[in-house]
Parts: structure tokens; C-alpha cells; sequence
């Protein structure tokens, strides 16, 4: 029954837009784009959604874009691309790992249409994967987080264990020791990107045990890890956008996502034939592209050593250099 | 890892424990009620996040949390109104009927959140509740961070524990709540009206669940998000059946499940040789344990789930 929600939620959006979209002309490029969750979840979907919307605007003489929300279920995902791809729609992203089975099955079917496919690894001609290296940016915050605790006692809180969070927090790991070898790092894994209640709790109990700085790596639970922040005025580090104005005396800095370059990428080389050329095609979001930043230090600056901000800013550097090598936590796990 | 048992870590769990502990008290709290009086509420879920919703909306405009309580109180008791009329006087199946209220209340508070807020960078905020500490004794070492150092819902939810113990076992209201709950037709010759008692013990009920609904979204957080209940509904259910209908019982199951959730997160975070995904059921698997145990002496309300009709035999 939940499904059938799902499904009248979605075909609501749907009608919405696609009335709304009427008078468009003809001749751009349609690009669909199917959120697993709510376009405004603060992280993952929001992120890419404000990206879409930033290259429809740009990109307003190319392409006219059509969101849906909240196609989660698998056996909601194929009906779903095969209604756009069948409804002629050129480009067509499906926005998580889950989408990977019925996108492939769907682009066999529809050769002509390109795919693209939000973290994952199969691939067709007609298809690509676009994906988020969180390691680095997870080094980085690794980096700061190890140079600011004067506890020697650090924290992370994510969702779950699983591909990009799992990379991003032994990143993290992998900075805040290369900064300080000694340093003890506390992980919780909420097992839910949404139970903002569990983890403020879980971001209290760090900081009672003395922990006093926390990075979370998004969603609804990395506002709970805010509010933990503020209520016991320890410092956090955010994830997905600039979360500075959620707690301004809190929030240090984070890790800050930029889709829109690759997915003008991704149209530009969908618009030159390139797209359909190349297999495997993979758009990774990195230090090293400008994908991944972090969020000024604002007024906290000057509770941030300036040796400190330097060599934060050095570790920037390097990654978008690609001095520093990481291992593949992957294949270690 | 060696001294991990210290002060500190107890202290930190058994305050967590109280606060994870207080959605769920709540909840079940009026629950009790509503089973008492034979009526099974499944909606709970729907309810708490229509409450949190309205909660959030109404203290984000007013400015004013307490005026935000007030909204989710009556948001919940609208709820389980909705609830009562399907069950008592539509004598609808109330399995279907509390599931469909939970589908539709978390629907129907995602659709009014983004009519209200639309899709915004970062999410709207309110001052959530700040604690309070009870003077003198919040100062006693340890006891006082454990008990005495909380939001004033916190506070409130274990005494209306207690008050509800009395209201049920020693007022006549609270004996005529049990009384449509055990035998309708037997009340119902001796004047008592069933379908008001029952609407009654649903709405007192919705008032519960909207006030802890409101506590998730403005004291515990300061943001709504229409999974932000994340199953506490649920876990109140099987916590009313572990107490046996009895609020004081309720408290300790509640309190099992907020200890369980506590360790569970501070095993994570000390890094307790165990994968995450196992420590993560550890609430669950206590809930289980502890309903297996129980049910056995369960004697569940003899008219439970039975709509009542003075035309049938």
C-alpha cells in the first residue's frame, strides 16, 4: 500500500510538470531525472536536484528537465524509466545504486536513449555512471577534524555501511591519522538516513565521552549531529551542501558537493555523440574536478589556527593535485 | 577499550536512555487507553508524523513552542478521531484501518510540509526546547545528569505514566474504559455509552501520540521530516502489549528499548568488535525477547478489535 503512494505521488509530479512543461519547444534535449527520495532530504537527492536545476537554467536553450520524487522501490523503478524513455526523453537519470538493474534492462531496450546511472558499475554503450569520490573529501575533513580536537578523540556519524558513506569514512579515518597517528576515532552508523533523533543521540554520547569534533556524511541524520553540536557547543563538520547557516557557531566547514559541472558534461557529450562512443563511461565527482570543496570557516575563522587553515588548505591543494594517494578501501574491506 | 565501564559511559548511556525512551512512553501511554477500551490503534506511526508535522508548522509561525505542542496535541487527537469513526461507528477492521490512517498520515504530512515550505536549500529551523534543569537536584552528581537535567516533556511523560495508572486503575472513568474493553454489552446494560467511552480512550489516545509526534519534531529536533518518527509508532505497540496495558509496566519496557538503543549506538562508537548491522538490531531483537516472554501472561482486553452493536449477538 505504501507503494501504491509512491506510485500516486509520483504520477501527481508527474502530471504537474509534464502540464507545466507543455509550451516548451521542441527541439531541446529532454532530460528526466528520478530521485529516489525528496528533492528537499538535505543531501544526496537535494544535492543533485539543485545541480539539475542549475544547468536547466543555464543550459535553458539545450535542455528542458523533468523531475520525479521519491521512486525508491525497485519494482516502481522500471515502470518509471520505461514511461520516460517511451515518452521520448533523451536523457534519463536514475539518482541511486538501486536503479542499476531496471536501468540496464530499460537502456537495452531503448538504445537510442542515454542512461545515466547514479553510483554503480554495470554499463552499456548507451549508458554511464556518474559517482562521488568521498574519500577524499572525507580525508580532507579527516585532516581538519584530527588538527582541531584538542581531545585527541574525533567522531563520524553516517547512514549506513555502505559504497560512497563507507568510502568517505575510511577517508576520513585515513586523514585524521595521517595528521595524528594516536588520534581515536568514534563511528556510528545509523543504520537510516532519516532518524535525525538517533543520531543526535549518537552525537551526544561522543561528545560526553570527549569527543569534540564529529563529521557526518549526510542526510536527515546529519542535521540531529548539528542540533548535538549546538546543544553541547562542540564543533561539526557537514556534508552534501554548506550547512553553516544551520548552526553558525557549530558548524566548522564540510564537505561540499558540485554536480553541475558533470552533468554539462554528461549533456555536452550526450549533444556531441560522445556519450554513445565510449564504454565503460564513468563522471566521478572528486577533489581533483572541482566536484568536491569545503565550506569556508565564516566567522569560526578565528577559533581555526592559521597554521592549521593553511595546512588544511595545503591538503586541498595536494588532493586537487593528486599528491596524496589513497588506498582502495574497497578492496581492503 | 580496557576501562570503558567508567562513571562517565554509564552516566551519558542512562541520561540517553531517558530521552530515547520518551517518545515511546508517550505513545504508548495513550495506547493504553485506547486498547483498554478494546480499540487497536495501528495509525500511531500516521498520527506522530501528522503531529510532528503540525507541531513544527504551528510553533515555526507562532514563534511560540508551546502554542506548537498545542498544535500537534490537536492534530493527533483529529487523527484518532478519524480513527474512532472508522472503528466505533463505521465498524471498520481496525488492522486496516490503523494501517491505512499510518500511510496516509505520512503522505498527507510530506504533501502539507512542501505545500507550506516548498523546496528549500537548507531546511527551515525553530528554537527547539531547551532542558531544564531541576533546581537542587539536577545538582546531585551522577542522578542529577541522569534524571534531573532533561526537557520539561521528558519530565511530563513519566508523570503522566503515573497519573495514568491512577486514571485507569483507580477512577471510575477508568473503569468504564475497561469495562467496554472487556465485556461492551455488559456495560452497556448497566448505562455506561460504549461508543462515547470508546471515542474517548481513541482521542485521549491521538492527544498522546500528537504530543509526542510534536516532542520528535520541536524539543528533541528543531526540523520535521516525514520519516523522522522512523518506527517509534510501532515499537509503542509492542511496548503496550509487554506491559500488559499497565502505563507503570509501560515505562519499563520503554526504558529497555531506550537502553537498548543507547548501548547499541555507544558499542558502535567505541568500537566493540561487532559488525554494525548486528549491533543495530539489538533494540529489536530486545523488543522480540522481551514480547515472547511476556505474551504468554498477555490477557489481551476480551472485546479487543470487536466493533460493539447492540443489534448483533
Amino acid at each position: 500500500m505504501k507503494k501504491t503512494v509512491k506510485v500516486l505521488f509520483v504520477l501527481l509530479v508527474l502530471s504537474l510538470l509534464v502540464t507545466a512543461s507543455v509550451s516548451a519547444a521542441d527541439e531541446k534535449l529532454k532530460v528526466a531525472l528520478i530521485l529516489p527520495g525528496q528533492a528537499d532530504d538535505m543531501s544526496f537527492n537535494q544535492a543533485m536536484y539543485d545541480a539539475m536545476m542549475q544547468v536547466a537554467d543555464e543550459y535553458a536553450d539545450k535542455i528542458e528537465v523533468t523531475v520525479v520524487e521519491k521512486v525508491y522501490e525497485v519494482a516502481d523503478i522500471e515502470p518509471a524509466l520505461m514511461d520516460f524513455a517511451s515518452q521520448g526523453y533523451d536523457i534519463i537519470f536514475g539518482h541511486g545504486f538501486q536503479f542499476q538493474e531496471p536501468l540496464i534492462a530499460v537502456a537495452e531496450m531503448f538504445p537510442e536513449t542515454a542512461f545515466c546511472l547514479g553510483t554503480g558499475y554495470l554499463t552499456l554503450p548507451n549508458t554511464a555512471v556518474y559517482d562521488v569520490e568521498l574519500d577524499t573529501g572525507g580525508y580532507l575533513m579527516g585532516v581538519l577534524a584530527g588538527l582541531m580536537s584538542e581531545t585527541g578523540k574525533i567522531g563520524v556519524v553516517g547512514g549506513a555501511d555502505v559504497s560512497e558513506i563507507f568510502r568517505g569514512h575510511e577517508g576520513y579515518k585515513y586523514g585524521a591519522k595521517s595528521v595524528n597517528p594516536d588520534i581515536v576515532i568514534e563511528e556510528v552508523y545509523t543504520g537510516d538516513w532519516n532518524d535525525s533523533a538517533a543520531a543526535k543521540e549518537a552525537a551526544i554520547s561522543m561528545y560526553d565521552d570527549g569527543v569534540d569534533i564529529i563529521w557526518h556524511s549526510g542526510d536527515g541524520i546529519g542535521l540531529g549531529v548539528l542540533e548535538a553540536a549546538k546543544e553541547k557547543g562542540k564543533f561539526a563538520l557537514g556534508n552534501v551542501a554548506d550547512q553553516h547557516t544551520l548552526a553558525p557557531d557549530n558548524v566548522l566547514s564540510g564537505v561540499v558537493y558540485q554536480w553541475a559541472p558533470i552533468i554539462k558534461n554528461i549533456i555536452d557529450d550526450v549533444i556531441s555523440g560522445a556519450f554513445f562512443k565510449t564504454d565503460p563511461l564513468f563522471y566521478w565527482i572528486n577533489i581533483p574536478n572541482g566536484g568536491l570543496t569545503y565550506a569556508p570557516f565564516y566567522e569560526l575563522s578565528d577559533k581555526v589556527p592559521a597554521d592549521v587553515q593553511a595546512q588544511v588548505q595545503q591538503t586541498y591543494q595536494d588532493l586537487k593535485d593528486g599528491k596524496i594517494e589513497l588506498p582502495d578501501f574497497e578492496a581492503a574491506k | 577499550m580496557d576501562n570503558i565501564f567508567t562513571a562517565t559511559f554509564f552516566v551519558s548511556i542512562f541520561a540517553s536512555t531517558i530521552r530515547l525512551a520518551t517518545p515511546i512512553l508517550l505513545t504508548a501511554l495513550g495506547e493504553i487507553y485506547t486498547q483498554r477500551s478494546g480499540i487497536l490503534n495501528l495509525g500511531l506511526e500516521g498520527t506522530m508524523t501528522m503531529s510532528a508535522m503540525a507541531g513544527f508548522v504551528c510553533a515555526y509561525f507562532s514563534k511560540n513552542l508551546f502554542i506548537g505542542f498545542l498544535g500537534g496535541i490537536i492534530v493527533g487527537m483529529i487523527c484518532s478521531a478519524f480513527m474512532a469513526f472508522l472503528s466505533i461507528t463505521v465498524r471498520a477492521n481496525q488492522v486496516i484501518a490503523g494501517t491505512a490512517l499510518t500511510i496516509l498520515g505520512i503522505g498527507f504530512s510530506s504533501f502539507i510540509y512542501r505545500i507550506i515550505f516548498g523546496i528549500q536549500k537548507l531546511p527551515p529551523q525553530v528554537e527547539s526546547l531547551t532542558k531544564f534543569d531541576i533546581p537542587l537536584l539536577s545538582s546531585i552528581p551522577y542522578i542529577g545528569t541522569i534524571f534531573f537535567q532533561h526537557n520539561l516533556i521528558v519530565y511530563l511523560a513519566y508523570i503522566l505514566a503515573v497519573f495514568s495508572w491512577i486514571v485507569l486503575e483507580k477512577t471510575t472513568f477508568g473503569l468504564n474504559v475497561k469495562a467496554v474493553g472487556e465485556h461492551p454489552r455488559a456495560a452497556d446494560s448497566k448505562g455506561i455509552n460504549v461508543s462515547k467511552v470508546r471515542y474517548t480512550a481513541v482521542i485521549i489516545g491521538g492527544a498522546f501520540a500528537g504530543l509526542s509526534g510534536a516532542f520528535m519534531s520541536i524539543a528533541y529536533m528543531n526540523s520535521f521530516s516525514d520519516t523522522m518518527i522512523a518506527g517509534r509508532g510501532f515499537i509503542a505497540v509492542a511496548v503496550v502489549v509487554f506491559a500488559r496495558w499497565n502505563p507503570l509496566r509501560a515505562m519499563v519496557g520503554s526504558l529497555l528499548f531506550g537502553i537498548a538503543s543507547a548501548l547499541q549506538i555507544r558499542f558502535q562508537a567505541i568500537g566493540v568488535p561487532i559488525p554494525n548491522q548486528f549491533l543495530l538490531m539489538l533494540p529489536y531483537l530486545v523488543t522480540i525477547i522481551a514480547l515472547i516472554t511476556v505474551s504468554k501472561k498477555a490477557e489481551f482486553p476480551s472485546a479487543y478489535t470487536k466493533p460493539y452493536s447492540r443489534m448483533e449477538r
